[in-house]
C-alpha cells in the first residue's frame, strides 16, 4: 500500500451508472487498489479534456472516464461525447510523449460492479508497468 | 465550514476517525468536526440540526455512506433548517473507501474528505423557487391512445386539447373488424369513448388539424396549429404524442404487387363489413405472416382477429402461413387457440413461401417444417403481411421538436433512463403505436405512465426549479450556438439582449442537469454550479497533496 502522489488513478464517474457501480462494488466487498479517487459527475459528457489533463498535470498516473453503456445515456449522447474527448486527450498525451492508454473511456451500467473493479485493476496494473 | 463524520455505528473499523479529525482541525476554515455513529438515524439528524443552528457556518461537508442512499435526506434536512442545500458537499467514505479494502484506509478517507472540502469552499448558493407552468396538455392524435390519455387526464382535472389530422376521432380502431377476446365490441368501445369526450368539458377536439410549429419548452410550449385555412397558436404545459402508426404492404417484401386477389388487411375488413356486395364468396383465403418482419406483433394480432372474422362472416377455409407467430400480446394466445378450434390451419415455414398468380387464383408454395413436406395451396384470396410503419409527418414533428427516432423511424428509442413514455425533452411524452410495435395492452401501460408523468409535472400549476444552476455568462457568450446544438434536452435558446447582441439562455425548468453544455462551450461561458470547472478541478487538485 503505497500512498504517493504519483500512482493515483482518477476516475470521473457518471452518477447514474459508474458511481453506482462503484458503490455496489463496495457493498459486495470487491476489493480493489486503494489508489483510485472517484470524482462524481452528473454525466460523462460533463468531463472536459481540461479536467483530464489537469489530473495528469497534478501527477495522476491514470485517468478513467466512466459513463453509461452506449445507447443508454439519459442525456442521449453524453457518453459518446466523453468517448470522443478521451480519444482527443489520449492523442494529446501521445503528442507530449506519454502513453495514450493512461486515459481510458469505460462504459458500464449501474449494476456492473465486477466490471468496475476489473477496469480499475487493469489500469492499476498498466501504470505499474512503467 | 462544518464537518460531520459518520462511522456507521462504529463499523468502519479500518478508518481512524480521531486521526482524521486531528488532521482536518488544522485547516483554517473548519469551524468544527463532529464524529457521529449514525447520521442517518433520528439522533444523527438531531445532532446536525443543533450544530447547524448553534454555529455560524456557511458550508457543510458530510463524510458518510453513498450519496445514492442519503443525499436526498440530508438535502431535505438542510432545507428544513433554511440552510441552502447546494452548499453541501459529500464524501463517500463507506462504499467507496472503507468497504473496498481490508487494510487501513485512513489516508484515503482523509483525502476523500479533503476533496469534498476543496469543492465545498467553492460552492455557491443556488436559490430554489416556484415557477408557473401551464396546466393544459396537448394530445396529438385522436386514436385509442390519444382519446384514452385525454379522458384519463380529464379525470384528474387536467384540460386537454386533442389534435387529430383526420376529420373524425377513432384512428386505427375504425380499421379493425371485430375484436375477439374483448367483452364489448370494438364499435361500442369506440362510440362510448367518443361520446365521453364530447360530453367532457375538459377536452377540446380539433379535427382536420395539424401542428405546424412548436416553440418554447416544458411548462410553456407555444404550438401553432394549422388546418384548412385557419392557423392559430395555443399554449400548453406538456405534449403527449399518440400519433399511432400506419400499415403498408411494402413492394420489396413481396415479389407480386398487391391488387386483384392479393389484398391488405384493410381491404379484407372492407369486404367483411359488406359481405353481400361480394360477387362470389371466396372459398379459400390464405394469410402470410412473418415474411418481412418476424417481430410482427401488430400484424399478427390484426391477422388473428381477421381470421376469426372471416370464419364467422364468410365461412371460408383459412390457411395461415407463418414462422414464429408472435403471440406475446395479452389474449393473443387465446385468439390463436380459438382460430385453430374453428378450423383455421396454421402452416409453419422456415424459408419464405413462393407466391404465384395463376388463372385468377393465387398459389402459395412453402415447405412446412412440422410436416416436413412441401405444401401447395391454391387460394382465391391472399391477405398479405403488412408492416407497421411510423405515421406520415413523424420526421417533420421530430425535427420540429429536436427529438430523435429509432432505426425504424418510430419515436422513442428504448433508453433505460427514459423508458417507456418520457423523452429527452421534459414535458414531451410518447404513448402507443407511435413508439413502435405496441398493442392495446401495452399502450394502456404507456398511457398510465404518460398521464402520471404530465400530471406530476403540471398539476400544481407551478414547478420548483433551481434558479440559474446552469448559467450562461452573457459577457463571455459569443452566441456560437454550440451549446444549443449540443443540449440533448432542447433546454437552451437564443435570447436577444439588444439590437446587437444575442446570448444563449438556459431554461431552468427544461434543464436536466447533465453539464454537456458546460463542457462543449468554447468560450467557457457556462457555469454549472455544483459541477463547475473550478469545483471539479478543486477535487482533482486536492488528490495527492
Amino acid at each position: 500500500m503505497s500512498m504517493g502522489t504519483d500512482n493515483k488513478i482518477i476516475a470521473f464517474c457518471c452518477e447514474k451508472s459508474a458511481y453506482l457501480a462503484a458503490d455496489r462494488a463496495g457493498r459486495m466487498r470487491l476489493y480493489y487498489p486503494d489508489n483510485v479517487r472517484i470524482i462524481r459527475v452528473p454525466c460523462a459528457g460533463r468531463v472536459d479534456a481540461l479536467h483530464m489533463l489537469r489530473a495528469f498535470e497534478k501527477g495522476a498516473a491514470g485517468v478513467l472516464v466512466m459513463g453509461c453503456q452506449e445507447g443508454a445515456c439519459q442525456h442521449l449522447t453524453g457518453n459518446l461525447r466523453a468517448k470522443e474527448r478521451v480519444r482527443y486527450t489520449a492523442s494529446l498525451l501521445e503528442e507530449v510523449g506519454m502513453d495514450g492508454a493512461r486515459v481510458k473511456m469505460v462504459n458500464l451500467g449501474p449494476d456492473m460492479a465486477q466490471k468496475f473493479v476489473r477496469v480499475v485493476k487493469d489500469m492499476a496494473e498498466k501504470i505499474k508497468e512503467r | 465550514m462544518g464537518i460531520f463524520l459518520c462511522d456507521c455505528g462504529g463499523s468502519l473499523k479500518n478508518i481512524d476517525f480521531p486521526k482524521i479529525s486531528g488532521d482536518l482541525e488544522k485547516l483554517e476554515d473548519v469551524a468544527f468536526i463532529d464524529i457521529s455513529h449514525s447520521l442517518c438515524l433520528e439522533e444523527g439528524e438531531k445532532a446536525i440540526t443543533s450544530r447547524i443552528l448553534s454555529e455560524n457556518i456557511n458550508r457543510v461537508v458530510i463524510a458518510a455512506c453513498s450519496a445514492e442512499l442519503r443525499e436526498h435526506k440530508f438535502v431535505r434536512l438542510l432545507e428544513e433548517l433554511r440552510f441552502n442545500p447546494s452548499l453541501l458537499s459529500l464524501a463517500n467514505i463507506r462504499e467507496q473507501c472503507s468497504w473496498t479494502c481490508e487494510g487501513d484506509v485512513t489516508e484515503k478517507a482523509t483525502e476523500l474528505i479533503r476533496m469534498a472540502i476543496g469543492k465545498a469552499r467553492l460552492l455557491q448558493p443556488v436559490e430554489r423557487k416556484n415557477v408557473p407552468v401551464n396546466r393544459e396538455v396537448l394530445v396529438l392524435g385522436g386514436g385509442f391512445a390519444g382519446m384514452k390519455s385525454a379522458l384519463e387526464l380529464s379525470r384528474l382535472g387536467i384540460r386537454t386539447t386533442i389534435v387529430e389530422r383526420k376529420s373524425t376521432l377513432g384512428g386505427k380502431l375504425k380499421e379493425v373488424e371485430g375484436f375477439y377476446g374483448l367483452e364489448t365490441s370494438l364499435k361500442q368501445m369506440l362510440d362510448s369513448m367518443i361520446t365521453a369526450i364530447e360530453k367532457d368539458n375538459n377536452i377540446e377536439v380539433l379535427t382536420s388539424a395539424e401542428v405546424t410549429r412548436v416553440r418554447g419548452e416544458v411548462g410553456d410550449f407555444d404550438i401553432t396549429i394549422g388546418g384548412g385555412r385557419r392557423e392559430f397558436s395555443l399554449s400548453f404545459g406538456a405534449i403527449i404524442f399518440a400519433t399511432g402508426y400506419r400499415t403498408e404492404i411494402l413492394p420489396q417484401d413481396f415479389e407480386l404487387k398487391p391488387g386483384g386477389n392479393i389484398i391488405s388487411q384493410l381491404d379484407l375488413v372492407e369486404m367483411l363489413r359488406a359481405p353481400e356486395k361480394l360477387k362470389r364468396r371466396p372459398e379459400t383465403i390464405g394469410f402470410v405472416l412473418d415474411v418481412c418482419d418476424e417481430n410482427s406483433r401488430l400484424p399478427t394480432l390484426s391477422s388473428l382477429n381477421n381470421v376469426l372474422a372471416v370464419r364467422e362472416k364468410l365461412g371460408s377455409e383459412v390457411y395461415v402461413f407463418c414462422k414464429n407467430l408472435k403471440v406475446d400480446s395479452e389474449g393473443a394466445e387465446e385468439l390463436y387457440r380459438e382460430a385453430r378450434n374453428r378450423g383455421v390451419v396454421f402452416l409453419k415455414f422456415d424459408e419464405p413461401p413462393q407466391i404465384y398468380r395463376e388463372d385468377g387464383r393465387v398459389t402459395i408454395k412453402a415447405k412446412d417444417v412440422l410436416l416436413g413436406e412441401e405444401v401447395v395451396l391454391l387460394c382465391d384470396l391472399l391477405v398479405a403481411e403488412e408492416r407497421a410503419l411510423p405515421p406520415e409527418g413523424t420526421k417533420g414533428l421530430s425535427s420540429m421538436l429536436n427529438i430523435g427516432t429509432d432505426s425504424q423511424g418510430f419515436y422513442q428509442d428504448e433508453n433505460v433512463h427514459l423508458y417507456p413514455a418520457a423523452s429527452a425533452r421534459k414535458g414531451v411524452l410518447f404513448v402507443g403505436g407511435c413508439r413502435g410495435n405496441l398493442d392495446l395492452g401495452r399502450a394502456l401501460t404507456d398511457i398510465a405512465s404518460a398521464v402520471m408523468g404530465s400530471y406530476s409535472l403540471l398539476a400544481l400549476g407551478e414547478a420548483v426549479v433551481e434558479v440559474e444552476k446552469v448559467r450562461v455568462d452573457p459577457e463571455k457568450c459569443r452566441a456560437c450556438l454550440t451549446c444549443i446544438r449540443a443540449c440533448p434536452h432542447g433546454a437552451i435558446q437564443l435570447l436577444r439582449v439588444n439590437t446587437e447582441k444575442e446570448v444563449a439562455q438556459i431554461s431552468d425548468l427544461a434543464c436536466d442537469g447533465c453539464g454537456v453544455c458546460a463542457a462543449v462551450c468554447p468560450a467557457k461561458a457556462i457555469n454549472f454550479e455544483g459541477y463547475s470547472d473550478e469545483q471539479i478541478l478543486a477535487e482533482v487538485e486536492t488528490i495527492g497533496g
